[in-house]
């Protein structure tokens, strides 16, 4: 591949106001036992490099798996900034970030890429055995490993060469009673091999919300109070909020959270960050455009302190960048992405919130969901749920889902538990990121609640 | 270019060949470009050239599978055998029929917007048409996604088969601000021709969210609901399609087990996946594994007829491969998988599926929440109208609807507009050519 700087030196003396070139090397592999037989197994590697160029108010990014054709992938980015420029009317820029000269390796006791496939496959049979086949039908246990080394050059002169690990393992089951439940758990994080020993910690997780799902009613519907456990209580920070807080979708008038710095958000004793330094699924030392991670306080006692922002809504926003671009892999560019966002604990026990309610739900572990940021809106599902009478759990729920306005569910958590867990994800947003959410338990004092009574 | 891929697979077939194994080589070549948008304007344009080979080795009927770029084919195969110890062994057959029936899926006149800058023009085109209704509607996301590619399967049964496909996509989501928020509506075309009307997509963006400026309004209790077919199909893909894969059905994961030939839907209701369709955004002579595409009805005059299968699944349950073999890319084994789902019924005229009393929803929130095994679904609608002696009203905020896809399929009545619909679930894209449905079976709850 030719030399980066020799290409950007090229593509300034062409008019190019900034550029920058990420060159990326992949190893990944992955293990998928379903029912007892290794249905998928898989290994390969890839490289490439993506080179975006600013030129004037125009962006124009091109990515290739062909390092050969990196110049002519530099060229053609220049050419597609030159035409955006002209359709733009809006004025663009970078704020301004450190320079940096790094050369990081994520920490890891074991790399992934050293341990022998065979280990690889005792660890999901292993995972599979542990699981109680009473009541299971059907059982699929997965495995994953990526490993990345990337390579960041800007026209600026910051060069960060980072490895990134990380490893993810899946627990899926599914029984049968009057209907087919199916429940899921992962774990993993960024590190090595050493992750795969959280798995164990699931197996138990995992049986047991099946058990409770094939004896369960469906739910009432209406408006209830709700507690989410950790989990839930994470994704739904993830979901609803945390992605309002992204500085593109604020900057461009798609997020309910513009304009309100500052302002109260959120009820008292609500504490919220997105945190790229956090040791979870998430966790990177730079992000894709060579600036610093750092922790960012979103919400601070309930009053929104900070954004997620790349360097381009920073500018927009007249904000400082703290490590929000975060891209899939080199075929595209970075988008403001979250990493591992977080609701801090409260003071009460988790005890105390399931006797503040007469008659709501306790919704535990997202399957998924859903949000409008320019609305303010949200969609979940819980895994699992339960139904509270009288400050007690009475009985198993499924197919709960629920719904409502994300400023006003903010305002709306009436309880915030003492304990904190985190789990892991991928968020989807046109490209695929590693992510981490976790949090306490918390009362919703009124959601909607979308049952089948 | 094409000629290194072509190139690639014969070298990677050699290497097993060499070896005295059995295998096949898939390999990918694309190019795209994306225009976003963004605040009323053209954002920012990017693009990509990608390709790579999936090399998928049979030893001692094992299967093993590696993936690599052009130029390290050895290494990929080498990748591939040593996987292939640790598989179960299972007796696949790889295809060797060539003749391909003729689908159209390439447009020659894609090639242009990806080469030239016409593409910028496109998605500027759905900017105009959505700033062209009312002063204070400003289209705030979306664009325009245009890629070619060439196919190439070849396997060491002799097979080597190649195609090149294009696909457009295009939306545009639109917004009226509030006072704290504010409302807003999508519009999406996709399609392999270029033939969409990108000020249209733009237009119907904009007549939609003029239409929901009213305050929100109330309805109760159980009413038919009117679903656009965006989100019918969001509520299909995922709470129904799994049910009609083989391998679901095998394991007992599917609400569908045991009932070929059984009465599941309501008489009129024809449900295909048929790659064949020319222009089919999901169509194509041929699988990802070789297998010669062809029309399979999942359910026909309500009776539920077939499912789909890939070779591994077919192999497993003895059943032939219904050429649903479909891979996310050069990296992926390829799975049981939809390809081009196509949903007909009697074909009333859209206004007469529209009730007395009732909603019609745009689209759903949170359809991939959808239970895959039992078809349960609990989605929010947005935007969604009251809809009251055949005609839109107001806007309803916050409404939920409730059902089984199973069930609802058993009253489901469709209109005569059918439209290309394009869903991505994980790495796979699930198209679904259907018209506006009237579902009798749901139940609402809002605040």
């Amino acid at each position: 591949m030719i030399d980066p700087n020799r290409l950007m030196e090229d593509l300034l003396d062409k008019g190019a106001e900034y550029c920058d070139i990420r060159k990326e090397e992949w190893d990944r592999m992955s293990v998928t036992l379903k029912d007892g037989e290794i249905d998928k197994i898989s290994q390969g590697g890839e490289e490439g490099a993506i080179v975006r160029v600013l030129y004037k108010n125009g962006w124009g990014c091109v990515g290739t798996s062909n390092l050969d054709d990196i110049k002519e992938a530099s060229e053609r980015a220049l050419s597609m900034a030159k035409s955006s420029d002209e359709f733009k009317n809006e004025e663009t820029g970078l704020a301004e970030t450190e320079i940096q000269k790094d050369d990081v390796k994520m920490p890891m006791d074991e790399n992934p890429l050293d341990v022998d496939t065979e280990e690889k496959i005792s660890l999901v049979r292993d995972l599979e055995d542990k699981i109680n086949r009473d009541f299971v039908s059907s059982t699929e246990v997965r495995y994953g490993e990526t490993v990345v080394e990337k390579e960041i050059t800007t026209s600026e002169g910051t060069q960060v060469m980072m490895e990134i690990p990380r490893v993810i393992t899946y627990l899926i089951i599914t029984g049968e009673s009057d209907t087919i439940q199916r429940a899921t758990e992962g774990a993993g994080g960024t590190g090595g091999y050493e992750l795969t020993e959280k798995a164990y910690e699931k197996v138990d997780v995992v049986t047991e919300r099946l058990k409770k799902l094939l004896e369960a009613d469906t739910p009432p519907s209406g408006s209830l109070p709700l507690i989410m456990d950790p989990s839930l209580a994470g994704v739904f920070v993830h979901e609803a909020f945390g992605h309002a807080a992204e500085g593109d979708l604020l900057s461009s008038g798609n997020s309910c959270l513009k304009g309100k710095l500052g302002e109260k958000v959120a009820a008292d004793g609500v504490n919220i960050k997105d945190d790229p330094t956090f040791k979870g699924y998430g966790q990177f030392p730079y992000d894709d455009e060579g600036t610093k991670a750092k922790n960012r306080v979103l919400v601070k006692d309930g009053v929104l302190n900070d954004f997620i922002l790349d360097r381009e809504s920073a500018w927009k926003l007249d904000m400082e960048p703290n490590g929000g671009a975060r891209a899939e892999d080199f075929r595209v560019k970075p988008l403001v992405r979250m990493s591992n966002t977080i609701i801090e604990p409260g003071d009460l026990k988790f005890e105390e919130l399931i006797e503040k309610v007469d008659k709501g739900i306790y919704a535990k572990s997202s399957s998924g969901g859903q949000v409008s940021t320019a609305e303010g809106t949200f969609q979940f599902n819980a895994q699992e749920g339960y139904l509270i009478e009288d400050g007690e759990i009475v009985k198993p729920l499924r197919d709960v889902s629920f719904n409502g306005f994300t400023l006003e569910t903010l305002q709306n958590i009436t309880g915030i538990s003492d304990d904190f867990e985190a789990g892991i994800g991928h968020c989807g947003k046109g490209q695929t990121a590693s992510v981490s959410h976790g949090g306490p338990h918390m009362l919703i004092s009124d959601v909607t609640v979308g049952g089948r009574e | 270019m094409s000629d290194q891929i072509v190139e690639s697979v014969k070298t990677a077939i050699e290497e097993i060949d060499k070896r005295g194994l059995k295998g096949d080589v898939y390999a990918l070549k694309e190019k795209a470009i994306g225009h976003s948008i963004k605040k009323g304007e053209l954002s920012e344009s990017s693009g990509y050239d990608d390709i790579g080979l999936g090399i998928r080795v049979i030893k001692d009927d094992k299967i093993g599978f590696g993936y690599c770029v052009p130029g390290k084919e050895e290494k990929g195969v080498k990748h591939a055998i040593e996987l292939s110890d640790f598989s179960e062994r299972l007796d696949l057959e790889l295809p060797s029929e060539k003749d391909t029936p003729g689908v159209e899926v390439y447009d020659e006149k894609v090639r242009d917007v990806i080469e030239d800058s016409e593409g910028a023009e496109l998605t500027q085109k759905m900017i105009d048409g959505s700033s062209s209704v009312a002063d204070d509607i400003t289209p705030t996301r979306g664009g325009l996604n245009v890629s070619m590619g060439t196919r190439v399967i070849g396997n060491t049964e002799g097979l080597f088969l190649k195609e090149k496909g294009s696909s457009i996509f295009g939306s545009v989501t639109v917004s009226i601000p509030q006072e704290e928020t504010s409302l807003q509506a999508t519009e999406i075309g996709v399609d392999c021709k270029l033939d969409l009307d990108f000020e249209e997509i733009g237009g119907k963006a904009a007549n939609k969210v003029d239409s929901i400026r009213s305050s929100s309004e109330r309805l109760s209790g159980d009413h038919p609901v009117v679903i656009s077919p965006y989100a019918i199909t969001q509520l299909i893909g995922f709470g129904l399609i799994p049910a009609i894969n083989g391998e679901n059905v095998r394991k007992g994961k599917s609400v569908y087990q045991g009932k070929i030939g059984e009465k599941v839907a309501s008489e009129d209701l024809l449900m295909k996946d048929d790659p064949t369709v020319d222009w089919g955004v999901g169509s194509g002579a041929f699988d990802d594994e070789g297998v010669i595409s062809k029309d399979t009805p999942i359910i026909s005059d309500g009776i539920l007829k077939n499912f789909i299968y890939d070779l591994k699944e077919s192999a497993k349950d003895e059943k032939e491969s219904t050429g649903n073999g479909v891979r996310s890319g050069f990296k992926s084994l390829p799975e049981t998988t939809h390809r081009n789902i196509v949903l007909e019924g009697e074909g009333k005229d859209r206004d007469d599926l529209m009730p007395d009393k009732g909603i019609y929803v745009d689209n759903v929130l949170g359809a991939h929440t959808a239970n895959p095994v039992s078809g349960d679904f609990s989605v929010v609608t947005n935007p969604v109208w009251r809809v009251e002696d055949g005609e839109r009203k107001g806007r309803i905020d916050g409404l939920m609807i409730s059902g089984n896809l199973p069930e609802i399929l058993k009253s489901i009545e469709l209109a005569d507009d059918r439209k290309k619909c394009f869903l991505q679930i994980g790495s796979r894209r699930l198209i679904i050519e259907t018209p506006t449905v009237r579902l009798n079976d749901v139940t609402i709850s809002g605040k």
